[in-house]
Protein backbone atom coordinates (compact mmCIF):
# COMPACT_ATOMS: atom_id res chain seq x y z
CA UNK A 1 0.00 0.00 0.00
CA UNK A 2 1.58 3.36 -1.03
CA UNK A 3 1.48 6.42 1.44
CA UNK A 4 -1.56 9.06 0.29
CA UNK A 5 0.79 12.06 -1.38
CA UNK A 6 0.73 15.02 1.36
CA UNK A 7 -0.52 18.78 1.25
CA UNK A 8 2.27 20.77 1.17
CA UNK A 9 2.01 24.79 2.08
CA UNK A 10 1.98 25.62 -1.96
CA UNK A 11 -1.25 23.03 -1.94
CA UNK A 12 -3.45 24.18 1.11
CA UNK A 13 -5.67 27.05 0.27
CA UNK A 14 -7.24 29.81 2.14
CA UNK A 15 -11.20 28.36 2.09
CA UNK A 16 -10.33 24.93 2.23
CA UNK A 17 -12.73 23.03 3.94
CA UNK A 18 -13.55 19.57 5.51
CA UNK A 19 -15.91 17.44 7.17
CA UNK A 20 -15.63 14.67 9.33
CA UNK A 21 -17.08 11.62 9.72
CA UNK A 22 -19.38 11.29 13.05
CA UNK A 23 -18.48 9.18 16.52
CA UNK A 24 -20.67 8.52 18.79
CA UNK A 25 -19.25 9.08 22.43
CA UNK A 26 -19.80 6.18 24.46
CA UNK A 27 -19.63 5.88 28.16
CA UNK A 28 -16.58 3.68 27.74
CA UNK A 29 -15.02 6.83 25.88
CA UNK A 30 -15.22 8.43 29.19
CA UNK A 31 -13.83 5.88 31.92
CA UNK A 32 -10.66 5.39 29.55
CA UNK A 33 -10.21 9.04 29.28
CA UNK A 34 -10.15 9.37 33.08
CA UNK A 35 -7.94 7.12 33.44
CA UNK A 36 -5.28 8.17 30.41
CA UNK A 37 -6.13 12.10 31.70
CA UNK A 38 -5.99 11.21 35.55
CA UNK A 39 -9.08 13.58 35.43
CA UNK A 40 -11.74 11.65 37.50
CA UNK A 41 -13.74 14.79 38.60
CA UNK A 42 -16.85 14.23 39.27
CA UNK A 43 -18.32 15.98 36.55
CA UNK A 44 -17.44 12.81 33.88
CA UNK A 45 -17.30 9.79 37.12
CA UNK A 46 -19.93 10.51 39.58
CA UNK A 47 -23.52 9.37 37.91
CA UNK A 48 -25.24 9.73 41.04
CA UNK A 49 -23.72 13.07 41.85
CA UNK A 50 -24.30 13.98 38.34
CA UNK A 51 -28.45 13.34 38.38
CA UNK A 52 -28.96 16.45 40.57
CA UNK A 53 -26.27 19.00 38.48
CA UNK A 54 -27.38 21.00 35.73
CA UNK A 55 -26.66 18.57 32.92
CA UNK A 56 -28.70 15.69 34.55
CA UNK A 57 -26.39 13.29 33.73
CA UNK A 58 -21.98 12.69 33.77
CA UNK A 59 -20.63 14.87 30.49
CA UNK A 60 -17.55 14.16 28.74
CA UNK A 61 -14.23 15.58 29.25
CA UNK A 62 -13.70 18.76 27.22
CA UNK A 63 -10.25 17.38 26.60
CA UNK A 64 -12.29 14.16 25.66
CA UNK A 65 -14.18 16.44 22.83
CA UNK A 66 -10.87 17.99 21.92
CA UNK A 67 -9.15 14.67 20.96
CA UNK A 68 -11.84 12.95 19.33
CA UNK A 69 -12.36 15.75 17.07
CA UNK A 70 -8.68 15.64 16.52
CA UNK A 71 -8.99 11.80 15.14
CA UNK A 72 -12.16 12.80 13.06
CA UNK A 73 -9.81 15.55 11.51
CA UNK A 74 -7.35 13.15 10.70
CA UNK A 75 -9.80 11.14 9.17
CA UNK A 76 -11.41 13.86 7.24
CA UNK A 77 -8.46 15.28 4.95
CA UNK A 78 -7.48 12.40 2.32
CA UNK A 79 -4.36 13.61 1.90
CA UNK A 80 -2.52 14.68 5.39
CA UNK A 81 -0.93 18.07 5.68
CA UNK A 82 2.98 17.80 5.64
CA UNK A 83 2.82 19.24 9.22
CA UNK A 84 6.71 20.41 10.72
CA UNK A 85 4.94 20.85 14.18
CA UNK A 86 1.66 21.73 15.81
CA UNK A 87 2.55 25.19 17.57
CA UNK A 88 -0.31 25.85 19.14
CA UNK A 89 -4.43 26.14 19.58
CA UNK A 90 -6.76 28.40 21.05
CA UNK A 91 -9.89 26.53 22.20
CA UNK A 92 -13.48 27.44 23.43
CA UNK A 93 -15.68 24.57 25.16
CA UNK A 94 -19.48 26.10 24.16
CA UNK A 95 -21.43 23.22 25.35
CA UNK A 96 -21.70 19.77 27.07
CA UNK A 97 -21.23 16.44 25.22
CA UNK A 98 -23.29 13.76 26.73
CA UNK A 99 -22.77 9.71 26.51
CA UNK A 100 -24.46 9.13 23.31
CA UNK A 101 -24.13 11.73 21.63
CA UNK A 102 -22.42 12.21 18.30
CA UNK A 103 -20.16 14.77 17.04
CA UNK A 104 -18.41 15.33 13.66
CA UNK A 105 -15.72 18.19 13.09
CA UNK A 106 -15.71 20.78 10.69
CA UNK A 107 -12.31 22.79 9.45
CA UNK A 108 -11.60 25.35 7.18
CA UNK A 109 -8.04 27.00 6.28
CA UNK A 110 -8.21 30.72 7.74
CA UNK A 111 -4.53 31.96 7.17
CA UNK A 112 -1.92 31.05 5.57
CA UNK A 113 1.63 32.78 6.98
CA UNK A 114 5.23 33.07 4.98
CA UNK A 115 8.05 32.83 8.03
CA UNK A 116 11.73 33.97 7.41
CA UNK A 117 12.05 30.29 6.26
CA UNK A 118 11.88 29.55 2.96
CA UNK A 119 11.14 25.56 3.54
CA UNK A 120 8.04 26.43 5.63
CA UNK A 121 4.91 28.31 6.12
CA UNK A 122 2.18 28.20 8.62
CA UNK A 123 -1.29 27.68 8.64
CA UNK A 124 -4.02 28.33 10.86
CA UNK A 125 -7.42 25.74 10.54
CA UNK A 126 -10.10 26.91 12.26
CA UNK A 127 -12.31 23.87 13.89
CA UNK A 128 -15.93 23.54 14.88
CA UNK A 129 -16.90 20.34 16.82
CA UNK A 130 -21.12 19.83 15.85
CA UNK A 131 -23.07 17.11 17.77
CA UNK A 132 -26.13 15.83 16.23
CA UNK A 133 -28.62 18.32 16.79
CA UNK A 134 -25.77 20.40 14.86
CA UNK A 135 -24.91 22.47 18.01
CA UNK A 136 -21.20 23.78 18.55
CA UNK A 137 -20.06 22.14 21.48
CA UNK A 138 -16.80 22.97 20.80
CA UNK A 139 -14.80 25.15 19.03
CA UNK A 140 -11.05 26.38 18.15
CA UNK A 141 -7.71 27.36 15.82
CA UNK A 142 -4.59 25.27 15.52
CA UNK A 143 -1.92 26.57 14.33
CA UNK A 144 0.54 24.04 12.19
CA UNK A 145 3.69 24.66 10.95
CA UNK A 146 3.51 23.27 7.17
CA UNK A 147 6.48 22.34 5.21
CA UNK A 148 6.88 23.93 1.71
CA UNK A 149 7.39 21.60 -1.63
CA UNK A 150 11.34 21.43 -2.25
CA UNK B 1 -14.36 20.22 52.94
CA UNK B 2 -15.08 21.14 49.37
CA UNK B 3 -13.05 24.70 47.96
CA UNK B 4 -14.97 27.35 46.50
CA UNK B 5 -14.19 30.43 44.10
CA UNK B 6 -13.66 32.27 47.51
CA UNK B 7 -11.30 30.55 48.65
CA UNK B 8 -8.94 31.05 45.84
CA UNK B 9 -6.31 33.64 45.52
CA UNK B 10 -4.65 35.15 43.22
CA UNK B 11 -0.64 33.75 43.35
CA UNK B 12 -2.26 30.58 44.67
CA UNK B 13 -0.22 27.79 42.77
CA UNK B 14 1.52 24.28 43.21
CA UNK B 15 3.58 21.98 41.26
CA UNK B 16 2.38 18.78 40.68
CA UNK B 17 4.32 15.61 41.18
CA UNK B 18 5.61 13.86 37.94
CA UNK B 19 4.12 11.84 35.34
CA UNK B 20 5.92 9.39 33.07
CA UNK B 21 5.02 9.26 29.62
CA UNK B 22 5.51 5.53 28.46
CA UNK B 23 4.70 4.02 25.52
CA UNK B 24 1.52 2.79 26.55
CA UNK B 25 0.01 6.11 27.49
CA UNK B 26 0.18 7.18 23.48
CA UNK B 27 -1.09 3.60 22.41
CA UNK B 28 -4.10 4.51 25.03
CA UNK B 29 -4.67 8.05 23.47
CA UNK B 30 -4.23 6.73 19.71
CA UNK B 31 -6.99 4.01 20.85
CA UNK B 32 -9.39 7.23 22.08
CA UNK B 33 -8.60 9.91 20.20
CA UNK B 34 -8.86 7.68 17.12
CA UNK B 35 -5.54 9.66 15.61
CA UNK B 36 -3.18 6.75 14.65
CA UNK B 37 -0.39 9.52 13.26
CA UNK B 38 1.66 8.90 16.54
CA UNK B 39 1.60 5.19 16.47
CA UNK B 40 4.86 4.48 13.75
CA UNK B 41 7.57 4.52 16.35
CA UNK B 42 10.07 3.92 14.01
CA UNK B 43 8.97 7.24 12.31
CA UNK B 44 11.31 9.30 14.48
CA UNK B 45 15.09 10.07 14.43
CA UNK B 46 17.42 7.40 14.64
CA UNK B 47 18.68 7.04 18.13
CA UNK B 48 15.65 8.89 19.85
CA UNK B 49 12.80 7.57 21.50
CA UNK B 50 9.61 8.37 19.91
CA UNK B 51 7.72 11.60 20.00
CA UNK B 52 4.67 12.19 22.04
CA UNK B 53 1.58 13.38 20.50
CA UNK B 54 1.50 17.32 21.78
CA UNK B 55 -2.48 17.29 22.74
CA UNK B 56 -1.61 14.44 24.80
CA UNK B 57 0.77 16.21 27.03
CA UNK B 58 -1.82 19.11 28.01
CA UNK B 59 -4.40 16.12 28.54
CA UNK B 60 -1.74 14.44 31.30
CA UNK B 61 -1.48 18.81 32.33
CA UNK B 62 -5.13 18.30 33.12
CA UNK B 63 -5.10 15.66 35.23
CA UNK B 64 -1.99 16.53 37.20
CA UNK B 65 -3.66 19.35 38.18
CA UNK B 66 -5.80 17.56 40.37
CA UNK B 67 -2.89 15.93 42.50
CA UNK B 68 -2.97 19.56 44.17
CA UNK B 69 -2.39 19.50 48.23
CA UNK B 70 -5.67 20.63 49.10
CA UNK B 71 -8.89 19.45 47.54
CA UNK B 72 -9.76 20.89 43.96
CA UNK B 73 -12.12 24.10 43.83
CA UNK B 74 -15.75 22.91 42.38
CA UNK B 75 -15.09 23.05 39.06
CA UNK B 76 -18.02 23.66 36.73
CA UNK B 77 -17.02 23.91 33.16
CA UNK B 78 -13.65 24.27 31.50
CA UNK B 79 -14.61 27.12 29.57
CA UNK B 80 -11.70 28.47 27.26
CA UNK B 81 -7.56 27.87 26.97
CA UNK B 82 -4.72 28.53 25.06
CA UNK B 83 -1.66 26.20 24.46
CA UNK B 84 1.70 27.31 22.99
CA UNK B 85 3.97 24.73 22.20
CA UNK B 86 7.35 25.08 23.16
CA UNK B 87 9.49 21.80 22.95
CA UNK B 88 9.06 18.09 21.96
CA UNK B 89 8.67 15.24 24.27
CA UNK B 90 9.87 12.19 24.09
CA UNK B 91 8.91 8.93 25.21
CA UNK B 92 10.30 8.21 29.02
CA UNK B 93 10.09 11.96 29.81
CA UNK B 94 8.92 12.84 33.04
CA UNK B 95 6.83 15.78 33.00
CA UNK B 96 5.11 17.95 36.21
CA UNK B 97 2.55 21.13 35.83
CA UNK B 98 2.97 24.30 37.35
CA UNK B 99 0.12 26.06 38.01
CA UNK B 100 -0.68 29.26 39.11
CA UNK B 101 -4.01 31.60 39.84
CA UNK B 102 -3.21 34.43 37.74
CA UNK B 103 -6.76 36.39 37.71
CA UNK B 104 -10.33 35.25 39.29
CA UNK B 105 -13.66 37.31 38.11
CA UNK B 106 -16.87 37.14 40.11
CA UNK B 107 -20.45 36.18 38.34
CA UNK B 108 -23.81 35.92 39.56
CA UNK B 109 -24.02 31.87 40.81
CA UNK B 110 -20.17 31.07 39.86
CA UNK B 111 -16.75 33.01 39.25
CA UNK B 112 -14.52 32.57 36.63
CA UNK B 113 -10.81 31.44 37.47
CA UNK B 114 -7.96 31.76 35.08
CA UNK B 115 -4.93 29.74 35.73
CA UNK B 116 -1.36 29.91 34.43
CA UNK B 117 0.05 26.13 33.49
CA UNK B 118 3.17 25.21 32.55
CA UNK B 119 4.37 21.95 31.81
CA UNK B 120 8.09 20.89 33.05
CA UNK B 121 10.27 18.05 31.87
CA UNK B 122 12.89 16.82 33.82
CA UNK B 123 15.10 19.04 32.72
CA UNK B 124 13.35 21.57 34.07
CA UNK B 125 12.72 22.53 30.17
CA UNK B 126 9.04 24.19 29.62
CA UNK B 127 7.71 22.06 27.01
CA UNK B 128 4.47 23.37 27.24
CA UNK B 129 2.19 26.68 28.37
CA UNK B 130 -1.53 27.24 28.94
CA UNK B 131 -4.10 29.08 29.90
CA UNK B 132 -7.19 27.60 31.51
CA UNK B 133 -10.26 29.44 31.85
CA UNK B 134 -12.52 27.65 34.48
CA UNK B 135 -16.25 28.36 36.01
CA UNK B 136 -15.87 27.57 39.65
CA UNK B 137 -19.01 26.99 42.17
CA UNK B 138 -19.22 29.93 44.66
CA UNK B 139 -20.03 28.85 48.51
CA UNK B 140 -23.31 27.93 48.86
CA UNK B 141 -25.07 30.32 51.25
CA UNK B 142 -26.07 28.96 54.70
Amino acid sequence: MSEPSRQYFEDIQVGDEYLSPGRTITEADIVAFAGLSGDYNVLHTDAEFMKSSIFGERIAHGLLGLSISSGLGARAVARPFATLAFLGLRWRFKGPIKIGDTIKVRMKVTVKKETSKPDRGIVTVQRAVLNQRGELVQEGDTELMIERRK
Amino acid sequence: MPRYFEDLEVGDGFESPGRTITEADVVSFAAISGDQEALDFTAGEAGLLPLVPELLIMIMSSGLGFRAPAEMPQVLAFMVFDLYIRLPVRVGDTVRCRIRVAGKRPMKDAGVIVEQRQMVNQRGDVVQEAEYKLLVARRPRE
